[in-house]
């Protein structure tokens, strides 16, 4: 690989097998990874990869939980791992400039100094890169308040699937031609590489205050949610934790939760003094009227940062209970909460499998979480095929399968239960005419059969599936 | 020419595809109430197209069609204390398709956003008559391409859209509005910027120069209109922080939304421009423009408005709104062929609305 030099890729086996799984349960090894340290770079990669009819696949930092990042064909991966610099802060202008491999946290940790903020926060912040997030166009608890990635990219820097470069939208507002900003951002890495990112910055807020309503019942803790949307406040975020992953919660970080609740709402305000000390008597009126046992307003800034610790490193302390777990991401619309944790109870009761709840009920977005054990023959297959009657619930009141996450590999068959087959080709057709040839991140997004060229891929074999 | 007025998606996707199958140009829009719309060989509206789909006040959302005049979408919002914020000119007029189509925005987007920040969903319908889902009714969704993205500001030129998803932001208690004058461009700027850098929250903040001032009936100066929104103790620090401004009555929003529309009708010959510029670049066109101009100066968008055809600057990014597109947008950049295949790709023809979107595409 002349392009990037003797250090810039790996090619040996037990090297890429660090490189054949993301955050979610697929796994397939690329043939190669390389790590470009410039667009030019990858434009040469791809066109070298076009010359000899290898699919290629862009990878950031691997947290996708839903297999967007799984070379299912090997290939060659391009990891923009050494693409992570920051190339411009413009506070004037409430704009920053990166690389796609620059960490999400990172963003606003160099501008915060300036009491900035980027809004954007999936849970994976201090390890997921922007690039992925833009593939995915990531969430996180925030965006209940300040909306997704797409709402804060405002232009790209693309490799097209035929090596072009182009660049879409600007650091200004409302550019003349279609939004291909809009379309790239969540295209899951299936029509372009995305090699820069101009952001929108947000002035950090004068106030926050962070809650805590402590319940004896998922119901009322559900019922809290709908009447926090039916009474029109609006928190910045509001997640749900329910007993099971409380207590592993913590047991990991000690972060003040309590461990012997059904349920708590962790409620975020912000805004200005006048506003935010309003908002936390409504919801605490709420909270109670909801038969809250308990409310708690995070005294200190050391207060509320444990709390969000604890929510943030959820996964990790599942992680310490359980070896192996199944992350859901399906949304409902929030007078559903309550219904769709029951449902998610059955399910578990179904499978024999134990399933716990951390979510961002604020916008219905649920993340039920799925232990399993491998090595137990037919468990993961249970898990999964929970997972696909948790969803098909969503879908059936009104939902999606995917909130941040993406479809990726993970959830392409449920594709054609939410969406016509209209829509699927349509969708199939924007693949097709970015990559004709399908060699980005082929086999993803859309159910087998869908998709493009789904013949010349090579097919899972058992032993690369699991 | 005849004009068909479908009352269903599948009806809409019929109609577009009898027009294609016979290579008719097709004149596509709402209540056509918009200058510029071009001619055809057939007209479609969407106006009969015109119900409420589904209203979920507990869920913060609605689906309606896109045929339904924005108006009476504001009203029924209005009646539950919500609303969708996108102010755009010809509100009276204007159906709600129309306003997503030409991504027209008003001077709350500085808070709110626009058109692309607040549809969580939509189906459109194609030339080979499919109708086309992207999104949903859930406030959060990746699941798929979101295509609602591009027909957002694509003025008809790409497909038919049948019905449009919101979320819907709740009406905030009381509002209040402040007047800032300065003597000159850089005077306001400045105090432009000390407000932008301090932790003021203003829902919107527009910048008027003179001959705009006194166009919406306030002195002919240099005019920073601010506007809160929230509770009474925050509008009263609004008060107190501004002391420098003066309070004034809501009712100048409704004459800088419609400006464009009152502008056109005292001058038919008249051009609007739209300006896109960094914040710190918003008192650009200023420099190089004769006539009135509205800045939604935290944002970045600039809308100048000429009596007659004038020579344009040159090196700045706008576009000929309304009036002959005298320099049709000036700069393509390296993207103009990715936005010519997706053209391509869902109207190879060219039927749709031929010489919108600033006759370029």
């Amino acid at each position: 690989m002349g392009v990037v030099g003797p250090n810039g890729f790996l090619d040996q086996p037990h090297d890429l097998t660090l490189y054949e799984y993301d955050g979610g349960v697929d796994k397939h090894k690329p043939d190669i990874v390389v790590f470009p340290r410039s667009t030019e770079e990858v434009a040469a990669i791809v066109k070298i990869a076009n010359q000899h009819n290898l699919p290629f696949v862009g990878r950031g930092a691997g947290t996708g939980l839903s297999g967007g990042v799984i070379p299912r064909a090997g290939g060659v991966m391009i990891s923009f791992a050494k693409m992570n610099r920051i190339l411009e802060i413009d506070l004037m202008n409430e704009r920053c400039v990166v690389q796609p491999g620059v960490v999400n946290l990172d963003v606003t940790l160099a501008v915060q100094g300036e009491k900035y903020f980027y809004a954007p926060d999936p849970s994976s912040q201090r390890a997921c890169t922007i690039g992925g997030n833009v593939a995915e166009n990531a969430g996180g608890p925030h965006t209940l308040a300040y909306g997704v990635t797409t709402n804060h990219v405002m232009a790209l820097e693309l490799v097209l699937p035929d090596g072009s470069i182009i660049e879409t939208g600007g650091k200004e507002p409302d550019l003349p031609g279609y939004d291909l900003v809009g379309l790239f951002t969540g295209s899951e890495g299936t029509m372009a590489l995305v090699t820069k990112i101009t952001l929108r910055l947000m002035r950090a807020p004068e106030m926050v205050k962070t809650l805590l309503a402590i319940y004896d019942s998922t119901e009322d803790c559900g019922a809290t949610v709908a009447e926090i949307t039916a009474r029109a406040i609006t928190p910045v975020a509001v997640e749900m934790l329910d007993g099971p992953m409380l207590r592993m919660v913590e047991e990991a970080t000690h972060a003040g939760y309590p461990m012997d609740a059904a349920a708590v709402l962790l409620i975020e305000l912000e805004g200005l003094k006048e506003a935010v000390e309003e908002q936390v008597e409504q919801i605490r009126e709420v909270c109670q009227s909801c038969r809250a046992r308990e409310f708690r307003v995070a005294k200190s800034a050391e207060e509320r940062d444990l709390l969000w610790k604890g929510r943030k490193n959820a996964f990790g302390a599942v992680g310490r209970m359980s070896p192996f777990y199944y992350v859901q991401d399906g949304v409902v619309p929030r007078t559903q909460i309550a219904g769709t944790l029951k449902k998610i109870g059955e399910v578990a009761d179904k499978y024999g499998l134990s399933i716990s709840n951390i979510f961002h009920a604020g916008d219905g977005n649920m993340h039920p979480i799925i232990l399993f054990n491998a090595r137990i023959p037919g468990q993961l297959e249970a898990a999964q095929h929970a997972g696909e009657d948790i969803l098909e619930h969503c879908i059936s009141v009104g939902g999606s399968i995917t909130g941040e996450h993406g479809v990726g590999m993970e959830k392409m068959e449920l594709m054609s239960k939410q969406f016509p087959p209209e829509t699927l080709d349509m969708i199939a057709k924007f693949k097709n005419l970015f990559d004709p040839q399908c060699r980005l991140n082929p086999g993803k997004l859309l159910p087998t059969g869908r998709g493009c060229m789904e013949i010349r891929q090579r097919p899972l074999t058992e032993k690369t599936a699991v | 020419m005849s004009e068909l007025c479908p009352a269903t998606a599948a009806e809409l996707a019929q109609a577009l595809a009898d027009a294609a199958s016979r290579n008719q140009k097709i004149r596509l829009g709402g209540n056509f109430s918009k200058p510029g719309t071009t001619a055809g060989d057939v007209s479609i509206s969407t106006r009969a197209l015109n119900r409420v789909l589904t209203f979920e006040p507990k869920d913060l959302t609605i689906s309606v069609e896109a045929g339904l005049p924005y108006a009476e979408l504001t009203q029924l919002l209005n009646r539950h204390q919500m609303m969708i914020p996108l102010d755009p000119p010809w509100s009276a007029q204007a159906t709600i398709g129309g306003v997503v189509a030409a991504n027209h925005s008003g001077p709350r987007r500085r808070l709110y956003g626009s058109a692309r920040d607040l549809v969580i969903g939509m189906t459109f319908a194609t030339l080979d008559g499919q109708v086309i889902q992207s999104g949903g009714m859930v406030v959060k969704n990746v699941a798929g391409l979101d295509m609602a993205k591009l027909m957002i500001g694509s003025y008809g030129t790409l497909a038919a859209m049948a019905t449009i998803n919101f979320k819907l932001i709740p009406k905030p208690a009381g509002s209040r509005t402040f007047c800032l004058t300065a003597p000159t461009l850089e005077a306001a700027m400045q105090k432009r910027d000390e407000i932008l850098r301090g932790v003021l929250q203003p829902v919107a903040l527009d910048l008027l120069n003179p001959e705009a001032a006194e166009l919406v009936g306030l002195p002919a100066q240099w005019s920073l209109l601010l506007q809160a929104a929230g509770n009474a103790a925050l509008l009263d620090r609004y008060s107190r922080e501004l002391s420098a401004g003066q309070m004034i009555g809501e009712e100048v929003w409704p004459r800088v939304q419609e400006f464009t529309p009152m502008f056109l009708a005292a001058h038919p010959q008249g051009r609007v421009a739209r300006f896109s510029t960094t914040l710190t670049d918003v008192s650009e066109p200023y420099r190089v423009w004769r006539g009135p101009m509205i800045a939604r100066a935290a944002t970045g968008v600039l809308y100048g408005y000429s009596e007659r055809p004038l020579s344009l600057p040159a090196g700045l990014k706008m576009v000929i709104e309304y009036g002959e597109a005298l320099m049709p947008w000036a700069q393509t950049g390296s993207d103009y062929s990715a936005m010519k295949r997706v053209k391509q790709m869902l109207d190879p023809k060219g039927l749709l609305n031929p010489g919108r979107l600033y006759a370029r595409l």
